[in-house]
């Protein structure tokens, strides 16, 4: 099943046919975090870098920020049977995009700023990243698959595998031994 | 098999950062010794067995560079891999002390490069170990 994730949104699956994606990372972070053993895992698309830039919103809806986001995704994934240590995390967006209309400069450079909070973050919560996909001026689709763990971002006709299939998780879905 | 690390640097907030990259790396990590120069740093080689040193460049007393010299003379301490964590800026700089260790990262640096550094040079895999 196609799980979506849109903008502020946040989804977790432990299905072996389950595939979450998210579209349109432009200076947003799309953020997937994975359980090889567990098979659990789940992609946050965070839009701004910090929730105190709106309190209120932040504890109405955590994952359209950074700092509030990824605990959250985090937490998710440890109820649907994650550990922390076997944790994969992998980063796509934060790019620097131009204002609309295509004039302008990145006068608020949102997605670098959303990628500072994201190494706040993830240093406060004892987590390194594993491969990332981010900066440059382009909008990226993230993808997950929950049997393999595979991370590709799409830009345009460009496919990027950030974390290869692992080829155990394959063999446990298929029903095979690894 | 945890590696034993001596993390040679005269920042404290350098070291402790260096320290809580190292234990939340998933690398294997066994004891963690701490050194604030270059002396320091062949004193606690002398009194520990050390898998893996981390040594910063410009330090009072002795500097890392010295500090790596005395390694290599030493027969016990020869083989030793080292990764130079510095600030240095200069190409032929660079060149040198990359030629004199097994790993360079330039400061600033993210936790991720250093994992990445000490996995080249020891062969040991964050994924692999327990």
């Amino acid at each position: 099943m196609h799980h979506t994730v849109g903008i502020a949104e946040m989804k977790v699956a432990k299905g072996t046919d389950d595939l979450i994606i998210t579209h349109a990372l432009g200076s947003c972070l799309g953020i997937t975090a994975y359980d090889p053993m567990a098979r659990v895992g789940g992609l946050l698309h965070a839009m701004l870098p910090q929730g105190s830039l709106n309190a209120e919103k932040a504890v109405e809806n955590p994952y359209m920020f950074v700092d509030t986001g990824l605990p959250s995704l985090f937490e998710a994934c440890y109820r649907a049977g994650a550990l922390k240590n076997r944790m994969i995390i992998t980063v796509a967006g934060g790019a620097a995009m131009k204002s609309v209309g295509g004039g302008g400069d990145d006068f608020f450079q949102i997605g670098k700023r959303n990628i500072i909070m994201l190494r706040k973050t993830l240093w406060n919560e004892g987590i390194l990243v594993k491969a990332s996909d981010v900066g440059g001026a382009v909008a990226r689709t993230l993808t997950l698959e929950i049997s393999t763990g595979e991370v590709v971002t799409r830009s345009g006709a460009t496919a990027t595998v950030l974390l290869p299939a692992r080829p155990n998780a394959v063999a446990a879905a298929e029903g095979r031994k690894p | 098999m945890s590696l034993n690390i001596l993390v040679v640097d005269d920042s404290r907030m350098m070291r402790t950062v260096l320290i809580r990259t190292l234990h939340i790396s998933g690398l294997p990590v066994g004891e963690v010794h701490e050194a604030t120069n270059g002396q320091e740093g062949l004193d606690q080689l002398a009194k520990n067995w050390i898998d893996l040193a981390l040594v910063d460049i410009n330090m009072p007393v002795m500097d890392g560079e010295t500090m790596i010299d005395h390694m290599r003379a030493n027969p016990l301490t020869k083989e030793t891999p080292v990764v130079v964590i510095s600030t240095e800026s200069s190409p032929e700089r660079i060149e040198l002390l990359k030629k004199k260790s097994a790993g360079f990262v330039h400061k600033p640096f993210t936790p991720e490069t250093v994992r990445e550094t000490i996995e080249r040079v020891t062969g040991v895999n964050h994924e692999s170990g327990d």
